[in-house]
This record gives C-alpha cells, sequence and structure tokens, in this order.
C-alpha cells in the first residue's frame, strides 16, 4: 500500500480500524460494520488502565516477596521459604539451574514487566527514547511472556497438591502464593490494558490525545 | 456584513471539562479496593490482636521467635514473638503475643513454664515436643483479672494439674525422710498427690516441699494425718526369718511418700499446712502420741563448746520436762561475728509450745514471749549429760541465778538465738576413760599366769604318787588298824591271862582310845582329800573359763574358788589334820616304844617278880614250890611267846608307821596348797 510520506496511523488516514477483526473503517463509525465490535481510533482510558492495574500488581507483589511461598513440614522440622529465600537456598545446595530458573521466573520477569510497562506507559506522555518499533517489540514480549509468570505459582500448586503426606511431610502453599498469583494476573491486565497504538502516536511527534473527541473535532 | 453581524464571531469553545469521575477509568476501583481491603484487614489484624505479655526464663532454651506456640490446655493461644533479654541479661525476655480471647484470663496469677521433653524415673513427658519443638505452657484460673504484662515464668511444670484441683500442702523432711521432685504421695498404693521441688528451708536446717493431694483425696488429709517416706526398703531378721519390705518398685526407685490418719479427731487443715514427713512408718506412728502440739517454734542456740554427744532429735528440757528436741546441728565458725576463728556449735531446736500449755492460736508466738521473759529472769540454754553410759548430750534450759544480763537475740529471717550458759556435763568420757584405764591395767596375764601355776600346782599334786596312793594307804592302814585291835586284843588277853592284876586293863584302854584318835585322823584324811576333788573341778572350770574374755566371770570364779580353798583351809579338820596326825603318830610311837622299850617287858620282868615274890612267898610258905615254879615257866614261856609274837608282829608297827608317813606327807601337801593359796588371795583380787 502506497502511503504518503510521513502518515504513520490510520487516523492520520482519516481511519479506524477494528481491534478484533482489524477492518479499517471511516473515522466516526461507531460500530465495526464487519463484526460490529465498538470501534475507537484510541482507547482514552488505556493508560489509567495500565496504571491502574499496574498499582495494584506492584502492591501484590510486594507481600508475595515477603511472605513464605512455601510452607514445608516434616517430620522433624517445618521450613518456610520465601521467594528469594528458596531461590538462595536451593542456590546455597548447588541447585544453580533450578535456583535460576525460579529466580528468572519469579523475580527477573515480574520485576522486568513492572519496568516496561512503565516505561512504556511513560514513554506514551514524555515522548520516546527508543524507537517505536523497539517499543513495540517489548511490548510483544511482555505482553507473550507474562503468563510464564505463573510457573512458579503451578510449582506451589502442584507441590501442595502432591505432597500431602500426614504428619511425615506436607506442603503446603505459603500467603505469598496468592499474592504473586494475583500480581501476575494484575500486571497481565495491565499490560492487556495497553493500547499499543499509542506506541506510534508518538512518532507523529505530536502528544497523544487526551480526547479523541477534541482530536475529531 | 450583516453575516457577519448576524452571525458573531464564534466563540472560541472549550469542551466543557467533563467531571473527573467521567474521565477516570473504572478499572481504577481495583486498586482502591485492594486499598480497603488491606486495611479492613490491617485494621482487623490490629484489633484482634492480644496484648503483648512479656514472660522472663532463666534460659529459653527451644524457645524460638515466630514460631514456639503458647498453649493453654494443650490449646495454642498465643505465639512468641521475640525473645531477648532483660535489662542486665540477668533473664531470657520472651514476648509473647496472647490471643484476644484469653487475654482477660491472664492476670497476675498466671503461671509459665516451657514444656520439654524429660526422661525421669516418674516417665516420660514432653514427648510430643521432640518433634515439634518445644512450647510454653500457661496456667491461669477462670475468672477474669486485671491485665499484667510481665510474668515470671517457672522453671519446671507446677504441681498443679488442669482441672485436678487438690491440696496444697508444704511437707517438711525430718531425719533421714528423703523428699523427691515429682514423688508421689501414695495412699493405700494409689497415687493422689505429687511432691513438688524440694528447697532447704529458710533457715537452712531441714528440706521442704510443695505438694499437693488431688481431689478427692484431700478429704482424707486432717490434722491427724502423719506422712512418712515410703521409698526405699526395709531389711529385718527375727525369729520369723528374714523379710525385705518395700512399698513398690516405683517408690523403690524413684521415691515416694505415703500417709496415714492413725487417730480420729483431727481437725481439717488449711492449704498450706505444714506436715513432717518420717522417715518410717514407726516414727510417724509414735509421733502421734508424742507430737500433736502443734507448730514447732524454732529456736538457735550457740554453744561455744562444740562437744560431741549432741544428735538431731535429743530432748530439749526445761526444769526437766522435754518441751521439744534439737532439729539441726551446725559447726559455725564466724570470725566477724564473735572475734576468733572457733568453731562454734549452732543448735536448731524445735519447741512445741504444746509442752509448755500454750498450744492453740499463735503458740509458736505465745511460746517465743514465755521464753522472752523466762530469759529475762536468768533462763540459759546449756548442755547437759543426757545419759551417763552413752555420753549422749541434751539441751537444758535452766535458770541460773546471778546471770549476766542477756535475751533472745532476733534477726530476721533467722530463728531467735537463746543465750547460753556453761554446760555441765558429767566428764563421762573421763570416767569411762579411767574406768578403761583401769580395766587395762588389771593384771589380767598375771592372774592367768598365776591360776595356771596353781593349777599346775594342784595337778603336780595330784599327780604325785604320794597323794594318789594316800587313799590306798589310808585304806590299808585302816584295815591294819582294824586288825590290830584284834591281835592287840588277843595279845591283851594273853596279857590279861598273865599279868591281869598287874596291868589292871590300863593298856588295853588307853590302846583303844589311841586306835580311836587313830581313826579319827583316817577319817579326817579322808575328808580332807574328798575336798581336793572338787577344788580340782573347780580349777578346771576356771581355767575353762579363763578362756573366755568374761572377767567377771573370771573373778567370780576366782573368788569361788578362793571361798572354796579357803573354806577348805578353814575346816578345823583339815587345820587339826597335820596335829592330830602328828598327836597320833606320837601316841603311837609313844604306845610302840612303851610296847616294845619298856612296858611288856618291865610288866613281865615285874610280873617275873611277882612271881618271884609270890614263889618266895610259896617257898616262904614251904608250898608247892615245884608246881609254881612249873607253873611260873609256863607263864615265862607264854611270856616269851607274846614277846616273840610281838616281835614277830613288828612289821604291823612298821607298815602303821609306813603309812602314817605318807599320810604326814600328803597333809604336807595339802598344807602347802593350803599355804599357796593362802599366800595369793590377794594378790588374785589385787593383781600383785
Amino acid at each position: 500500500m502506497d502511503l504518503p510520506e510521513g502518515v504513520n496511523t490510520a487516523r492520520e488516514q482519516g481511519l479506524v480500524g477494528c481491534t478484533r477483526c482489524t477492518r479499517p473503517s471511516p473515522t466516526g463509525t461507531a460500530r465495526c460494520p464487519r463484526c460490529g465490535s465498538r470501534l475507537q481510533s484510541r482507547d482514552a482510558m488505556s493508560l489509567q488502565k495500565v496504571w491502574a492495574w499496574w498499582l495494584v500488581g506492584l502492591a501484590c507483589y510486594v507481600p508475595a516477596n515477603i511472605y513464605p511461598m512455601l510452607e514445608t513440614r516434616t517430620l522433624v522440622s517445618t521450613q518456610s521459604d520465601t521467594i528469594v529465600g528458596g531461590a538462595v537456598d536451593l542456590a546455597r545446595h548447588g541447585n544453580w539451574g533450578v535456583a535460576a530458573i525460579i529466580l528468572i521466573a519469579s523475580v527477573l520477569i515480574p520485576v522486568g514487566k513492572f519496568v516496561v510497562l512503565a516505561g512504556l506507559a511513560i514513554g506514551v506522555r514524555r515522548g520516546p527514547q527508543i524507537s517505536e518499533a523497539w517499543r513495540h517489540r517489548l511490548y510483544e514480549v511482555v505482553e507473550y511472556i507474562g503468563r510464564w509468570s505463573m510457573i512458579d505459582v503451578f510449582v506451589v500448586a502442584i507441590l501442595s497438591a502432591l505432597v500431602q503426606l500426614q504428619a511425615l511431610a506436607t506442603i503446603t502453599p505459603g500467603r505469598a502464593s496468592l499474592f504473586f498469583a494475583l500480581s501476575v494476573i494484575f500486571t497481565m491486565l495491565s499490560a492487556q490494558s495497553f493500547d499499543s497504538r499509542l506506541i506510534w502516536d508518538s512518532a507523529e511527534g505530536a502528544r497523544p490525545a487526551r480526547n479523541p473527541k477534541e482530536r475529531i473535532a | 456584513m450583516s453575516d457577519e453581524t448576524t452571525s458573531p464571531p464564534e466563540a472560541p469553545v472549550s469542551p466543557a471539562g467533563r467531571p473527573v469521575w467521567q474521565r477516570l477509568s473504572i478499572v481504577w476501583i481495583v486498586p482502591l479496593v485492594a486499598l480497603v481491603v488491606v486495611l479492613v484487614i490491617a485494621w482487623q489484624n490490629y484489633a484482634d490482636r492480644g496484648p503483648l505479655i512479656e514472660i522472663g526464663f532463666e534460659n529459653a532454651s527451644g524457645v524460638r521467635a515466630g514460631s514456639t506456640e503458647v498453649r493453654y490446655r494443650d490449646v495454642k493461644v498465643g505465639l512468641v514473638e521475640e525473645v531477648g533479654f532483660a535489662q542486665g541479661l540477668g533473664q531470657v525476655l520472651v514476648k509473647v503475643r496472647l490471643d484476644q480471647a484469653v487475654a482477660p484470663y491472664v492476670d497476675s496469677d498466671a503461671r509459665f513454664w516451657v514444656v520439654r521433653p524429660q526422661v525421669t524415673t516418674q516417665g516420660v513427658s514432653g514427648l510430643d515436643t521432640v518433634l515439634s519443638g518445644v512450647f510454653i505452657e500457661g496456667l491461669w484460673d477462670n475468672e477474669p483479672g486485671p491485665a499484667t504484662t510481665r510474668f515470671e515464668g517457672l522453671a519446671d511444670a507446677p504441681l498443679e494439674r488442669l482441672g485436678e484441683p487438690g491440696l496444697r500442702l508444704t511437707l517438711r523432711a525430718s531425719g533421714g525422710a528423703a523428699l523427691t521432685e515429682n514423688a508421689p504421695i501414695l495412699y493405700r498404693g494409689i497415687e493422689v498427690g505429687r511432691i513438688g521441688k524440694p528447697v532447704i528451708s529458710d533457715e537452712g536446717s531441714t528440706a521442704e516441699a510443695e505438694a499437693v493431694i488431688y481431689a478427692p483425696h484431700d478429704r482424707l488429709i486432717n490434722s491427724a494425718t502423719r506422712f512418712w517416706d515410703a521409698s526405699g526398703f526395709s531389711f529385718s531378721f527375727g525369729p520369723g526369718g528374714a523379710a525385705v519390705d518395700f512399698s513398690s518398685i516405683a517408690s523403690l526407685v524413684s521415691g515416694g511418700i505415703t500417709f496415714d490418719t492413725m487417730l480420729s479427731g483431727g481437725t481439717s487443715v488449711d492449704p498450706g499446712a505444714r506436715f513432717t514427713v518420717f522417715a518410717e512408718q514407726s516414727a510417724a506412728q509414735s509421733s502421734i502420741f508424742s507430737r500433736n502440739e502443734g507448730e514447732a517454734l524454732t529456736l538457735s542456740v550457740l554453744f561455744d563448746e562444740n562437744i560431741t554427744g549432741l544428735s538431731t532429735g535429743a530432748p530439749v528440757e526445761l526444769n526437766g520436762l522435754r518441751i521439744g528436741e534439737v532439729e539441726a546441728l551446725n559447726g559455725l565458725v564466724d570470725e566477724a561475728q564473735f572475734g576468733d576463728g572457733n568453731v562454734r556449735l549452732a543448735v536448731t531446736l524445735a519447741i512445741r509450745p504444746g509442752r509448755l500449755g500454750l498450744a492453740g492460736e499463735n503458740g509458736t508466738g505465745n511460746a517465743l514471749d514465755f521464753l522472752r521473759a523466762r530469759v529475762a529472769e536468768g533462763l540459759r540454754a546449756r548442755l547437759a549429760t543426757a545419759s551417763i553410759l552413752t555420753g549422749g548430750l541434751k539441751v537444758e534450759l535452766v535458770e541460773v541465778p546471778n546471770a549476766p544480763e542477756a535475751q533472745i537475740t532476733e534477726t530476721e529471717g533467722a530463728p531467735p538465738v537463746l543465750p547460753t550458759t556453761d554446760s555441765e556435763i558429767a566428764d563421762v568420757s573421763a570416767t569411762a576413760e579411767g574406768v578403761f584405764e583401769r580395766i587395762n591395767a588389771l593384771p589380767v596375764e598375771e592372774v592367768m599366769a598365776q591360776a595356771i601355776t596353781l593349777m599346775q600346782n594342784a595337778n603336780t599334786l595330784i599327780a604325785s604318787d604320794d597323794t594318789r596312793a594316800v587313799p590306798g594307804n589310808v585304806n590299808a592302814l585302816l584295815t591294819e588298824a582294824q586288825a590290830l585291835p584284834a591281835r592287840l586284843d588277843t595279845t591283851l588277853a594273853e596279857l590279861e591271862t598273865l599279868v591281869a592284876q598287874i596291868n589292871e586293863q590300863a593298856l588295853a584302854a588307853r590302846v583303844s582310845s589311841l586306835l580311836d584318835e587313830a581313826a579319827e585322823a583316817a577319817r579326817s584324811v579322808g575328808s580332807a582329800t574328798e575336798g581336793v576333788p572338787q577344788l580340782i573341778d573347780r580349777l578346771d572350770t576356771v581355767a575353762a573359763r579363763a578362756g573366755e574374755v568374761e572377767l567377771d566371770v573370771l573373778a567370780s570364779d576366782l573368788s569361788a574358788l578362793l571361798a572354796s580353798a579357803e573354806r577348805l583351809i578353814g575346816q578345823d579338820d583339815t587345820r587339826a589334820l597335820p596335829g592330830q596326825l602328828n598327836a597320833t603318830l606320837g601316841e603311837l610311837a609313844l604306845v610302840l616304844e612303851e610296847l616294845r622299850a619298856g612296858g611288856v617287858v618291865d610288866n613281865a620282868v615285874a610280873a617275873l617278880d611277882s612271881a618271884r615274890s609270890a614263889a618266895d612267898t610259896f617257898a616262904e610258905a614251904g608250898g608247892d614250890l615245884p608246881g609254881l615254879i612249873a607253873e611260873a615257866r609256863g607263864v615265862l614261856a607264854r611270856a616269851n611267846t607274846t614277846l616273840e609274837g610281838y616281835q614277830a608282829q613288828g612289821g604291823v608297827g612298821r607298815d602303821a608307821r609306813a603309812a602314817l608317813r605318807e599320810v604326814e606327807a600328803a597333809a604336807k601337801a595339802v598344807a602347802s596348797l593350803a599355804r599357796a593359796i593362802e599366800r595369793n588371795p590377794n594378790s588374785l583380787i589385787r593383781g600383785r
């Protein structure tokens, strides 16, 4: 498709794309004539949603790291480990691989998600520091990888379901597991709330419109 | 233009600002809700959490912050939040977050202790804590009380058990009784209570322990109840054989006390009442009659002397009346108090107010007042001899006239101290020592040697042929002496016919009286020899008993022997024996001399003279001279025959003389024995 120079977005062409079936419609169309979903050139509430979920996700991530993730009761001892503590323990016992997996899945990825999401949201407002293509790639990575953070929660769930040997050995999920799961969910929601089209708006050199109607007018 | 006028210029329109809440995404509700939830939970946690209390422990072995629980009736009611130190590191301070529900009940009477696994002779307890870790057990009553935040933890579990109300007692060990911690109190073999941790009593003389009798057995306890030590075993040996007694294997190993109410009419006791634990049942039984006088007043006496002989249980007497006993004895060296390093005797007395007639309420106080007044009048304590034989001492309270001023010294935390005076101790030890020295000085060996010598002499005497020959000789003598009169009679009859007119039978009378005396002498010798075997028997007995070391028996035997010997010597017969024998011998000799040397011949001569004169007369008369001569010849012949016979019978005289010599020797021997004994009696007694 031959696009005039400097045209980056559909909106500049007076079009609005359907987010469900990707069919472009003229700006102002309320509903997609093909699939009937509501059309919005930009999600005005996108950043707010991102920040809201992000905040709750971060809030949940704090207790997820403070409280124990796993409580292991054996005949002679009761052990409860936080995420980092458990990983350190494993590393100390030589299980570098497992420790690395836990650290990556439970610490590196969630923290990276928070940083990336915050960076993306700020980047929309403040103008880009890095290219739109990179930012979009980051966004895709975050959205794709977010669900893998749940691996930790799954491990806890499976272990506590399997290891229930009464007095001999029992593993129960700690409080942190719930918070961690919530944190993952909220960050995924946060990532989903982000309207990736905003990334490209900044490429126009203009600040993204706060109010689409204002723009339209 | 009109257009321009009719249509005013487009006013700059700025869109009406939508209210903030419309511009906000609904998603913001999520963090808000989260915030609210957090706040609510936080508030709820804060509102629900109980007070933080502090419990001080000697050590906090096994107590871990965040995991050690506080339990009440084995249910978690709190959690240890912090384990730290009290000011000055003197104690471990465990901070516990109590549950709100129980907090009001945890008031000042609450007690806490750490439950740890314990293996004792009574069993294994706290086994579950081996796996789960220790926990802090709490105990409090069911009445809410004012909040308290600082508690002192107990080192050991208290005696009471939850849901087991009971009667608390204080047990006091007496004498050999032993109080073992956590040992059972048995009644008829059933455990009805427990002994707590024994501690040394305040005055340091006995051991005391808290004890609890669990309900409903606490009704078995009254003032007439006596406790005794049921641990250990007793071994008795009697006509019925040997017997080993012990109440149960458990109490044999781990100790235990039992009790019984031995007298009816006891009154119920208050919690905390004191009871004495006796070493054995018999002591407990005897105490019921002797010690029914209530609580004892404990006094202390410091004696400068430190004399052996005083022992616990020794009587304390006032004017000869036993008013208490010695409870404990201690040596005391206190240079600061007395100014020298001498060892003093600190005696703890238990005075029974009941013995002073001061039983009842405040008996001890009354007794103390009484003694205080008496001390002001000169009453002093002193040591006195209780038994001459054993040298045992007692403590006497006596009034000393003109005694220097003194009073009962009372110090806080120590029993009052009675003033003392000089002790009145019969120097039993010295006397006893003297007695023993004398016994030692007795010349036992000399006595023995002398006795042996004596017996040897006696043996020699008895064994000597002379002595042995005595009876036979005497018999022979007697036979011959018996035969003698017959012969003499014959001779005399013949002589009689010859010299009937001349001698007028005087010779015969003399001879018969002489023979009577000889017979008497012989009898005496016989009785004397009868005494000798008895003497020897006694000597044998003495010798047999001398082997035993019983001095008194020996002495009595010796004295009996001496008495016998003396009796023997004292017999007139014995004394007279030598003399009579001598006299007899002398007379016999005289008779024989007379017979041999003069009498008969003279008589014969005289007879011849008579015959001659008769012949002369006859001759003068011119009568039958030849017949007369013939008759005289016949007479002469018969006289000759007589004389020859007499000469032939001289052997009899020799025999008699020899016999008499032997009798004389026997008498001498007896006399020497008598002299030997006579010489010795005093030395037997004096040993010299």
